[in-house]
């Protein structure tokens, strides 16, 4: 305290104090404003861990996915350091979401806060792109593919797509400029241009001050100062919000899947959940109409919650008052939703195992196969391993014949015959064709 | 209620008072301090982990018994990996390597323990010369001029069906004993 009031004579700290604490909240301190500020909680966050991952991390093709397995693996609470940043940026894209509804719910972004709400808008769009440029950086499989997805869906654009995507891509090809851009892009220009226009939306929310409740009255009920109950609350849910962030960070690993293959086709990559509902709706929508939803529709979306302050002219707060504004809002949201759950939907959907081959895996367990052949490490070596048959013996008939009677397709075998019907022969031969290199 | 308003200021703005204040600052206090240990704590550790992990040494073979001569330093060139935090380099020492009478070899560090300078072997004087600062040492490594304060490191060596070999390990110059870094 002594050492405050030094530089409080000094420095005339009391009076700064006062102009952060003391701003006014009409109407009171409430719950539902917090979320300006866990946003912002999230957004330190997010600066924190990232400049620690950046102690390790490096941005080069040939480097990037051993770096990040070494803080994975071999860095003390490196899991728990890349955890932390990777829920946040869901947790970021949870809270700017609940702030943008609460925002619209109450009808804060009408005059005079439109400028505030158009910043708004745009601080969402960055964090967008951070994470779209934060996806590529680990290289591995589901890095690279998902952003291989995005950087063609720039392609389609009309006229410019191609050139642009080649700009973004830094090339012909997704490789090393295109990560190294995606990284500075990631933790340089995007940090910088994302801390000026927090500054502005938080410059714009002490000149007009709070909206506060939608109703005047309620509001002239009396203005309650920022500090301390307003601050009390926003700790409570800073506090929350990390508090389930590290128990995810603790207790869902987030594992890398393989390095980038560039050659590797076959891998299915997943987009974030944030993006899922634009993938989902780019399934459905073809050929020549194709640029109308990556690009028409985003871009009407875009600005139309960009210019929502001057489309929707009304003056009056009260939701309820407004049910014009609230339907259109609850549309969007209803698409947006629908098409999430769409997705989530087929993503469980698909089939992550035939069942014919966990039948096969089962027989090879009863029949006692495990005794004289290997699979990844497990088994007899009497027999040859197994661990990635499927590539070496592709062919379904070899392995029918082989069941029957070994001794017809490799003389000499010992293996004995197994008495199996065709059903069990089948789904055993469906087992041994999955042993591959890169399952399907 | 009547406490909420009892701060009520001349510009019609109210702050709760008295318990109610300390408890809201309170609050405020445990949550940031909760928050910040949670951070300050695993960042902490995620620095300085490696700083705190000792190399994984192994035995190196440096050459065979029989290809030394007797009494006579050699430089034994090899190379080995090294894991440099997640990357993995070949690179390539060398050491001093005698053969004593008795068939047993000592095997010197090669860096000079003034201040780690590569020293050579000098055939004509039978002396380890540093050309840094002017150290010498005698064939058993101790010092006979110079600034150098001990006498060079010994590296842990052993002889196996006839090969040499070595476990390298670097020593802090400047001490009068010798430290493992
Ligand atoms: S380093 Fe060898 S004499 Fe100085």
């Amino acid at each position: 305290m002594r050492i405050y009031e030094w530089f409080d004579r000094r420095l005339n700290l009391t009076s700064v104090e006062r102009t952060l604490l003391d701003e006014p909240i009409p109407g009171g301190a409430s719950w539902i404003y917090v979320f300006g500020s866990a946003t912002l909680f999230l957004f330190l966050l997010q600066a924190i861990t990232g400049m620690f991952l950046a102690i390790y991390y490096a941005p080069t093709p040939d480097h990037a996915y051993d770096s990040i397995q070494f803080i994975e693996e071999q860095v003390a609470f490196g899991a728990f350091v890349r955890g932390l940043h990777h829920w946040g940026a869901s947790g970021m894209v949870v809270a700017i979401g609940l702030h943008m509804l609460q925002t619209f719910l109450y009808g804060a972004y009408k005059s005079p806060r439109e400028v505030m709400w158009m910043v708004g808008v745009v601080l969402f769009l960055i964090v967008m792109a951070f994470a779209f440029t934060g996806y590529l950086l680990p290289w591995d499989q589901t890095a690279y593919w998902a952003t291989q997805i995005g950087l063609n869906m720039v392609g389609t654009v009309p006229l410019v797509g191609e050139f642009l995507m080649k700009v973004m891509r830094g090339g012909e090809l997704l490789g090393a400029l295109t990560l190294s851009r995606f990284f500075a892009v990631h933790v340089l220009f995007l940090p910088a241009i994302l801390v000026t226009m927090i500054a502005a939306h938080l410059f714009i929310l002490r000149r007009v001050g709070p909206a506060g409740p939608w109703t005047d009255e309620r509001a002239s009920l009396g203005r309650e100062t920022f500090y301390p109950r307003q601050v009390y609350m926003d700790a409570v849910v800073m506090l929350a919000v990390f508090a389930i962030l590290a128990s995810l960070a603790l207790l869902v690993p987030f594992p890398l899947t393989d390095k980038a293959n560039p050659s590797d086709t076959s891998f299915v990559p997943v987009p974030e959940w944030y993006f899922l509902f634009y993938y989902e709706l780019l399934k459905y929508v073809h050929g020549p109409l194709e640029p109308l939803a990556t690009w028409v529709l985003p871009m009407v979306v875009i600005l139309g919650l960009f210019f929502w302050p001057f489309i929707d002219r009304n003056p009056v707060r009260n939701p309820i008052k407004r049910p014009a504004a609230l339907v259109s809002g609850l549309l969007f949201l209803l698409v947006v939703f629908s098409l999430l759950g769409l997705s989530i939907k087929n993503l469980y959907a698909v089939p992550r195992v035939d069942p014919a081959l966990a039948r096969g895996q089962a027989l090879y367990q009863q029949f006692g196969c495990i005794g004289c052949h290997r699979i990844h490490g497990e088994g007899g070596a009497v027999g040859p391993d197994l661990s990635y048959i499927g590539d070496t013996r592709p062919d379904r008939e070899w392995h029918l014949k082989h069941f029957r009677d070994p001794q017809s397709v490799s003389p000499g075998s010992f293996m004995p015959k197994f008495p199996l019907d065709e059903k069990q022969l089948n789904d055993l031969a469906s087992y041994m064709l999955s042993l591959k290199r890169t399952p399907s | 209620m009547s406490e909420q308003q009892g701060g009520l200021e001349e510009g019609g703005d109210y702050t709760p008072v008295g318990s109610r204040r300390t408890f809201f600052g309170w609050v405020t206090k445990v949550a940031a301090g909760l928050v910040g240990l949670g951070l300050a704590i695993p960042l902490a550790g995620y620095v300085i982990s490696p700083a705190l992990k000792r190399r994984v040494q192994s035995w190196v073979e440096v050459g065979r018994v029989d290809s030394l001569p007797e009494g006579e330093p050699s430089q034994l060139e090899y190379v080995t990996i090294v894991r440099d935090g997640y990357l993995e380099a070949k690179t390539q020492k060398a050491v001093w390597a005698v053969k004593q009478p008795d068939g047993a070899v000592t095997v010197f560090a090669p860096l000079c323990t003034h201040l780690g300078c590569g020293y050579h072997w000098d055939t004509t004087d039978r002396q380890f010369k540093c050309p840094c600062h002017g150290s010498v040492y005698d064939v058993t490594g101790a010092v006979l001029a110079g600034p150098a304060p001990r006498a060079l490191d010994r590296l842990p060596t052993k002889i196996e069906l006839g090969r040499v070999l070595v476990m390298y390990k670097e020593f802090k110059s400047g001490l009068s004993k010798s430290v493992e870094l």
